[in-house]
């Protein structure tokens, strides 16, 4: 009897027991968030708004920052560089072998080029630009003009990753919203079709941006001079002409002309001292990305001494047969050691200019850009091995010299270990590395010299070229070049400038790939006297003429010391779709372009933007 | 104690409530009728048995017998249950059923079904069990001593797959990877639950020495009660209680040392000068002056010194090292012969020291187990070192009659702040360099003044202060008692606790951080996780008809706090380090705080009927706040069946036949191991800069969304079917279990790959399914039993297949009209996931071998040189990509088995050896290529290579070129080791009284002295790892020799 009423207790009692924690049950196993903030508590105001834009503006950082940075990949797909590496496979060479879909799929690294990372970062950016462009109304702000501003720059960031998009790989999926949920049915867009979209927005960014905010930011004259690009692309030369005029017009921006800032060495010197680049006295930078000492979230720095300067530390050896050079930061095996990786950095060779851009275009002696001082030649370093003084070697600290006097070469490796290089832009003292690679420093992707050249540009194609000449004198008289008479002005002139202007800067093949479509849709002769069509753009086309009649390294299919070719093709006008994105779209077709596998797949592009 | 009753008052409204019910309950239990028992215990040949421990179950009151083997016991009730327990022999459960007198004979472990195997809340008799577990008696590799937990179970348990990547450093350890690999994203590694609870530390914090036994749950149908952590595996670690009214005192005491188990060379000096020489040759391999880089000293014919010379002035030994690539450092020692072993500087032998204390006994209603360990091992590398300092304490005691409370505390101080030399940079490093600067005091930055290249292997170790520390305290703190009715019942509260510091400074002298004036980093987090288990039990036998009934609630929580400080550039100096982290000019903070909930209710009966059927039925419900809102619970049922078809009378006749068991279970279990927070959608956050019109730095700071969220996302289930045969023949000379088993992965959780158009690279998803299916055999023989001599063997031997059978659903097939003209399932080719193939299949470009000089023409067209490796062009079209992949084997072994021996000699000595062997499974071998890294500017191992004169199929040219391809070079890394040798002698017992010891051995191991691998030469074929990214580590094995002396009082 006492054990049943025992054991009916004890049930009741056990009942409680879940029971009771059965009541927390609900809320006991929502999640709880401690550590980040989620878009519904984020983007609710203008600071919200903001932050996403910075999310724009510090990816936008990575192509031009760390090891191996993205533009170099731009840089050798044109006629400015080759790929320097030369002990190792995997660096793009031989094109022609290496540029596939599958190779731009599994490799984003320091060896190889960096198709993948323009395309998975383009459309990042594109990402971080629709959350604020489909959010826009979810926030509150001050005024129509800060919504609209605000929206403005989004619209800014993601016309500016579209317009290299489909110069990089032509039609391209279009996304104009924020995407939360799994979507695997992308089609190829026609590339003038989202060109046509990018000028509608960046119009009205141009009415609601305003200049004088933060160097940073989206300014009203990058809106302008990135509509010039649009336009240019899409033939529309007077608006090219009108948007540039804009900027160039607007008060607010004019070339440096004078020695400033705290170096006043030279213009163009000044112009590219990392202290100098966002100073408020400097007028000519349009849309800048900012790296600076401190918690920027940017370890190690710009890293383009690294990438620019040549391997001068190995592979050259004095007449008297010993090793030469040495790019240690300091020697403990002597003192006074010279110590030339404090002067130049240490480079290791990657981003190798052509005879085009290191020899062909340096015709006027005059030109600041390449004046001595400004513009390091490898005579201009020593030899500087500690081994040569404990030797007591007669070379020590003597200037290098490519060959000895019975004309034997001194350098095993001329492709990485000899070349010049613009000083005044690479010099970036480093606080970070030893020895030095290139440290913190603000960087220009859009600046005023550039606008002159874009609106050179649009006036050539309109065949004015007494506009289009005395605006390319208007960069060239800065750096003390002489004048150029308008009837000298064809599209390779342009691009010679550019090349002297916008080394390191401007995303070559991009721009030689818009200019490539303009000639075919023009049908305008180019100055090598052929006329293209869009109708076998990857078979024949502008780019390919010119790379290939400009860049020495892919014209005479030279060999590097690994024996590996360079190699380029008229298809390379376009970049393959890293193969990744085209296998994980299940339910649509993103489009391949010709010369590569997987464009036997295609299916027309869309001539609209999707939904 | 205190901190623990705080917790207690700490817990959240919930818990207080059980607690508030276990009050309630503790009243009720009542007492039925007692009696008293008395008996004898007898051994083999009816000897009696002295010192044989009796308990009566679910109490700690116990005796032990007298040397006539006799017992007494009072006070237990008519249904109570006795066990019998006694080293070397397996324990038995005897219920009382109202007699007063019992007799045991006990049995010899091995042969034995009574043994009890410790399940998922709670024991079984293993002739009573349904589901396929591997059991391993600790005690019983005490000669063997092993120095992890991993160490216990690896070659002992069939379907148990022990990493070595991880277990060759100081600390030891390796992961575990039960019956395959059933997850893609989610975790593999077994549930560990320690004396009954889930163990959320690390196994390392678990001395060994503390250990009885280790169960490992393999089936769906035994794991199925830990629900959604049980798809893996369960491993059930049971520390030791005391026993014996004496108190025992045991010292374990071992010494060690580790060698390096495998060499693998470098050049020495001239062979590195020659190496070199032909790298250039292979290097320049368009170049028509290749006898530039011949010794001028030894010329080929036809060459004269001139013509050598090329144009170049000097010395011709320094022009030839110039041209060779050697710095001037190289080319002084060169001259001057002096060279570095390389080799020598970065492996040591390495001391091992082991020593654990324990205190041990039962004493009325107290039984105590306490103890307190240090290790400190020194690994094979220098500067690789492991210290701990473990604590235990196990205490039970009886409050009242009816009532039992108890706690097991464990407490470890964790030192890992080891900064091992870069060993890796040995290969880098010239053998004519030099490790210090002139000044012989400062370390070189580069060893041959070659920065960028190489590094001095030395300089983290040296120029880093690093405090790396764990703390950590597990406990639980239970209450226990029996009601009528053959009811009990358990609470369990489980706090644990760890204390985690990364201090670490790396010197202003340190090249990479000298412009940066040194930069140190603070890292504490705190993570503190509880649970309580509610636990009901009915156990009752009617007639025949025996019911064991566990009912189980759970809930739990997991917190942790994180803060980091970093700063950089310290003034004026950076000798303070992390200790004033706050002296730097660049100074970031972050923090990091998650926490995660969970809660279960279980129920399970084991049924048994005439103890020849039975019966094994689960359910278990699991909530956790890791998966999206729409999912939170998942279900897990289980049922399992065995028949003993050996008491059925058609088998009486069968005299081999000694016993025979089937067993059948079907389950579903849970994988839920991913990040908290995976399901939702979260904003990262990052600085950056702007700068204001008067040109002031303004940080601003980022927002996007970095993860898609997924609220629907559930649990990963795996349903597994496991039939398995128990048998034991020739009076049970030879006794064997074979299971085989089918597991399906369902609603995987995966990273769904997403076109990056998306602006996401993946989602993380339930898609897809993954099945394992394999066999396990376990045999066991007693080659020879006599009294002087007795010799035994376990075999071990397991097939797991692996085969992916849905992805990511099917997709419409379109003709060239657009139509949907039917459904396909497409691969995942950028991740390498192929439906109806293994998760571990490789996938790749076939190498066919190396073109040969009479294939310089065609090489030349994938831009290649002879020398270089082939690579099969499957579609013919002269250039590489997927098309021209191919299956070409498996990474994960295609059978796998292990062989012990157990050998006892004259009574006292005991010799055991243990072996075991994977087969079939391919690893990265890139070696073949001849060109990772910068051979112009290094040294090498000695590996084959590709020369005109001397053509290899199997090896590259040096610095070979791989074209267009990209492509991974295969070998197979089969092996057998020998993985124990242990010998150990007991010291005869009446010797030690007089020393009032009661017991002594000493003994002499060595762990892994001897493996054979066939298709494989770079350092040990196991010892070598490719991570989830691709990324292929290498680790080095140790060989351990170690002597120890174990010594009771």
């Amino acid at each position: 009897m006492k054990n049943r009423f025992n054991k009916s207790i004890l049930i009741l009692s056990l009942a409680g027991v879940i029971s009771g924690v059965s009541s927390c049950k609900k809320s006991y196993l929502e999640p709880q968030p401690l550590s980040f903030y989620s878009p519904e508590n984020a983007y609710i105001d203008a600071a919200g708004m903001r932050a996403a834009l910075v999310a724009c503006a510090r990816n936008a950082r990575i192509e031009y920052y760390g090891d191996n940075p993205p533009i170099l990949t731009e840089m050798v797909f044109s006629e400015v560089t080759a790929e320097g590496t030369t002990d190792k496979s995997g660096p793009a060479q031989d094109l022609n072998l290496l540029i596939t879909p599958d190779a731009a799929t599994r490799y984003d690294d320091a060896d190889h080029a960096r198709l993948q990372y323009y395309w998975r970062e383009g459309y990042k950016g594109i990402k971080y630009a629709n959350t604020v462009i489909t959010r826009i109304d979810d926030a509150k702000y001050s005024s129509e003009a800060e919504r609209n501003a605000i929206l403005g720059s989004a619209y800014f960031h993601r016309a500016l990753r579209y317009y290299r998009l489909v110069h990089q790989f032509g039609d391209v999926p279009a996304v104009m919203v924020e995407l939360n949920f799994p979507k695997l049915d992308f089609f190829s867009t026609k590339r003038e079709v989202i060109l046509e979209r990018m000028k509608q927005d960046l119009e009205f960014a141009q009415q609601w941006v305003t200049d004088g905010v933060n160097r940073g930011e989206v300014t009203k004259g990058a809106v302008s001079h990135l509509l010039t690009k649009v336009n240019l692309a899409l033939g529309k030369f007077d608006d090219a002409i009108a948007s540039a005029s804009n900027v160039i017009n607007g008060g607010v921006y004019s070339l440096m002309r004078n020695p400033f800032g705290a170096t006043k060495k030279n213009v163009i010197w000044d112009l590219h001292r990392p202290e100098n680049k966002s100073l408020g006295e400097n007028k000519e930078g349009l849309f800048m990305l900012i790296d600076r000492f401190g918690d920027g979230q940017f370890d190690g720095g710009i890293r383009i001494m690294r990438q620019a300067v040549p391997y001068f530390g190995t592979n050259i050896t004095t007449p008297s047969g010993k090793k030469g050079t040495n790019d240690a930061a300091s020697s403990t095996a002597i003192t006074g050691f010279v110590s030339q990786s404090n002067l130049y950095g240490r480079g290791i060779g990657r981003a190798r200019p052509t005879n085009y851009s290191q020899y062909d275009i340096w015709t006027d002696p005059n030109d600041l850009r390449h004046a001595p001082g400004n513009w390091m030649n490898m005579e201009d370093l020593v030899y500087n091995e500690p081994g040569l003084k404990t030797t007591n070697d007669p070379w020590y600290l003597k200037n290098l010299q490519l060959r000895n006097a019975t004309g034997g070469i001194l350098c095993v490796d001329t492709i990485r270990s000899w070349f010049g290089w613009p000083q005044y832009k690479m010099f970036i003292p480093d606080a970070e590395n030893t020895p030095m690679q290139g440290g913190h420093t603000d960087w220009y992707v859009f600046r005023l010299a550039e606008t002159y050249l874009l609106r050179a540009e649009a006036y050539f194609w309109k065949g004015d070229l007494a506009n289009a000449a005395a605006d390319i004198n208007q960069v060239r008289s800065r750096a003390q070049a002489a004048s150029i008479a308008a009837g000298a002005v064809n599209m390779g002139m342009i691009l010679d400038e550019r090349a002297r202007e916008l080394y390191f800067e401007e995303p070559r093949k991009t721009e030689l790939t818009r200019i490539s479509y303009i000639f075919a849709k023009t049908g305008k002769a180019a100055e090598n006297g052929k006329t293209y069509s869009l109708n076998n753009f990857s078979d024949v086309n502008y780019f390919y003429d010119r790379v290939k009649a400009k860049n020495n390294f892919y014209a005479t299919g030279i060999r590097t010391i690994h024996n590996d070719q360079y190699t380029i093709s008229p298809y390379h006008v376009l970049w393959p779709v890293p193969s990744n994105a085209i296998q994980a779209n299940s339910n649509g077709t993103i489009n391949q372009n010709k010369g590569y596998i997987g464009f036997e797949g295609n299916v027309p592009p869309l001539d609209k933007i999707p939904d | 104690m205190l901190l623990h009753l705080k917790i207690l008052f700490r817990l959240s409204f919930c818990n207080r409530l059980h607690l508030l019910a276990l009050a309630l309950v503790i009243p009720l239990f009542s007492l039925a009728q007692e009696q008293t028992i008395s008996g004898q215990v007898k051994g083999k040949n009816n000897a009696p048995l002295e010192g044989v421990t009796v308990v009566l179950k679910g109490t700690t009151r116990g005796t032990s017998t007298s040397s006539e083997g006799r017992f007494t016991i009072e006070k237990v009730p008519a249904n109570g249950v006795l066990i019998f327990s006694y080293t070397g022999f397996a324990s038995q459960e005897i219920s009382v059923r109202g007699n007063t007198s019992i007799d045991v004979t006990m049995e010899d472990q091995t042969a034995s079904l009574n043994e009890v195997v410790v399940v998922g809340y709670g024991t079984q008799k293993k002739k009573d069990l349904t589901g396929a577990i591997g059991s391993v008696k600790a005690t019983k590799l005490e000669n063997e001593n092993p120095g992890t937990v991993q160490d216990i179970l690896r070659g002992n348990v069939p379907g148990l797959n022990i990493s070595q990547i991880n277990a060759a450093s100081a600390k030891g350890g390796g992961d575990l990877l039960l019956r395959g690999k059933s997850s893609i994203r989610a975790g593999t590694s077994p549930l560990i639950v320690l004396d009954g609870v889930i163990y959320p530390g690390d196994l390392s914090d678990v001395n060994p020495n503390d250990i009885a036994t280790v169960d490992v749950l393999k089936d769906a149908s035994s794991a199925a009660v830990f629900g959604a952590k049980s798809a893996s595996g369960v491993i059930l670690i049971t520390t030791k209680k005391g026993t014996g009214r004496k108190p025992t005192i045991t010292v374990n005491s071992n010494f060690g040392v580790a060698t390096l188990a495998q060499n693998e060379e470098l050049y020495d000096g001239p062979g590195f000068v020659n190496w070199r020489s032909d790298v250039q040759k292979s290097r320049n391999v368009s170049s028509t002056k290749l006898y530039i880089f011949d010794n001028p000293d030894n010329l080929p014919p036809g060459v004269t010194l001139p013509q050598w010379m090329d144009g170049r002035t000097g010395d011709p030994t320094e022009i030839w090292l110039d041209r060779l690539g050697l710095r001037p450092i190289e080319i002084k020692n060169y001259k001057a012969g002096k060279t570095i072993d390389w080799y020598d500087k970065m492996f040591q032998t390495g001391l091992r020291h082991d020593y654990t204390v324990s205190l041990s006994g039962k004493k009325d209603e107290v039984s105590y187990y306490m103890s307190l360990g240090y290790m400190n091992n020194e690994g094979v590398i220098v500067g690789d070192e492991f210290k701990t300092i473990r604590g235990r304490l196990n205490l039970e005691g009886r409050v009242a009659k009816f009532f039992t409370a108890g706690i097991n505390l464990q407490f470890a101080d964790r030192d890992e702040s080891q900064v091992p030399v870069n060993w890796g940079q040995m290969v880098n490093a010239s053998p004519y360099g030099e490790i210090y600067t002139d000044d012989g005091l400062l370390l070189r930055d580069s060893p041959n003044d070659d920065i960028g290249n190489n590094t001095n292997p030395f300089m983290d170790n040296t120029y880093t202060n690093r405090l790396q520390k764990y703390n950590t305290l597990f406990s639980t703190i239970y209450a226990k008692g029996s009601l009528p009715l053959g009811f009990s019942y358990q609470v369990n509260f489980t706090p644990s606790f760890e204390f985690y510091r990364y201090f670490n400074g790396i010197s202003a002298q340190h090249l990479t951080y000298r412009v940066r004036k040194g930069v140190a980093t603070r890292t504490t987090k705190t993570t503190y996780n509880w649970q309580v288990d509610n636990l009901l039990k009915w156990e009752r036998a009617f007639g025949q008809h025996q019911f064991d009934v566990t009912v189980l609630y759970n809930v739990e929580k997991y917190q942790s706090w994180r803060e980091q400080m970093d700063n950089e550039g310290f003034d004026p100096s950076d000798v303070l380090s992390w200790h004033n982290i706050g002296a730097g000019i660049k100074p970031i903070v972050s923090s990091e705080d998650e926490i995660s909930t969970g809660n279960a209710l279980m129920g399970r009966l084991n049924y048994t009927f005439k103890d020849r059927y039975m019966l094994t039925a689960s359910f278990r419900r699991d909530g956790y706040s890791a998966f999206g809102q729409q999912n939170p619970y998942a279900d897990f049922p289980a049922l399992a069946v065995g028949w003993v078809f050996t008491e059925e009378s058609f088998l009486e006749s069968v005299s081999w036949l000694d016993h025979g068991k089937l067993r059948v279970s079907y389950g579903l279990n849970g994988n839920r191991d991913i990040p908290r927070y995976q399901a939702l959608s979260d904003l990262s956050t990052g600085k950056y800069q702007y700068i204001s019109p008067s040109g002031a730095i303004i940080p601003v700071s980022q927002l996007y969304v970095n993860r898609m969220s997924n609220p629907d996302l559930k649990w990963e289930r795996t349903a597994s079917f496991n039939i398995g045969l128990d048998f034991a023949i020739l009076r049970n000379r030879i006794s064997a279990s074979i299971d085989v088993y089918k597991k399906a992965t369902e609603d995987l959780l995966i990273q769904r790959l997403l076109p990056n158009t998306t602006g996401f690279d993946n989602v993380i998803a339930n898609l897809g399914e993954v099945q394992n299916k394999g066999f396990e055999i376990s045999l066991n023989t007693e080659n020879i039993t006599n009294p002087n001599f007795s010799w035994r063997t376990n075999i071990g031997f397991w097939v797991n297949r692996n085969e992916i059978k849905h992805l990511y659903g099917p997709v419409n097939l379109l003709d060239a009209q657009g139509k949907v003209i039917g459904q396909v399932e497409k691969d995942d080719i950028p991740n390498r996931w192929f439906i109806g193939h293994d998760l571990d299949e490789v996938w790749d470009q076939k190498v066919l071998g190396v073109w040969q000089q009479a294939e310089k023409a065609e090489a030349a067209k994938y831009g290649l040189a002879p020398g270089d490796f082939k690579v099969e062009d499957v579609n013919a079209d002269g250039t590489y990509s997927d098309a021209d992949r191919q299956f070409l084997g498996f990474r994960s072994p295609r059978y796998q088995w292990t062989f012990r021996n157990d050998f006892i000699i004259y009574k006292n000595i005991d010799f055991s050896f243990q072996l075991y062997s994977s087969w079939g499974q391919l690893n990265d071998y890139n070696q073949a290529k001849n060109n990772s890294g910068f051979q112009d500017r290094q040294n090498s191992y000695k590996f084959p290579y590709w020369k005109e004169a001397t053509p290899t199929t199997d090896y590259a040219r040096l610095y070979s070129s791989n074209g267009s391809a990209t492509y991974s070079v295969y070998r197979k890394t089969s092996f057998i080791r020998l993985n124990t040798v242990a010998l150990g002698y007991t010291f005869n017992k009446k010797l030690l009284q007089r020393a009032s010891i009661e017991t002594m051995k000493i003994y002499a191991n060595v762990s892994n002295p001897f493996m054979y691998s066939p298709d494989w030469t770079y350092w040990d074929a196991e010892y070598r790892n490719r991570a989830s990214d691709g990324v292929i580590s290498t680790a080095i094995a140790p060989t351990v020799y170690t002597i120890g002396l174990n010594v009771t009082f």
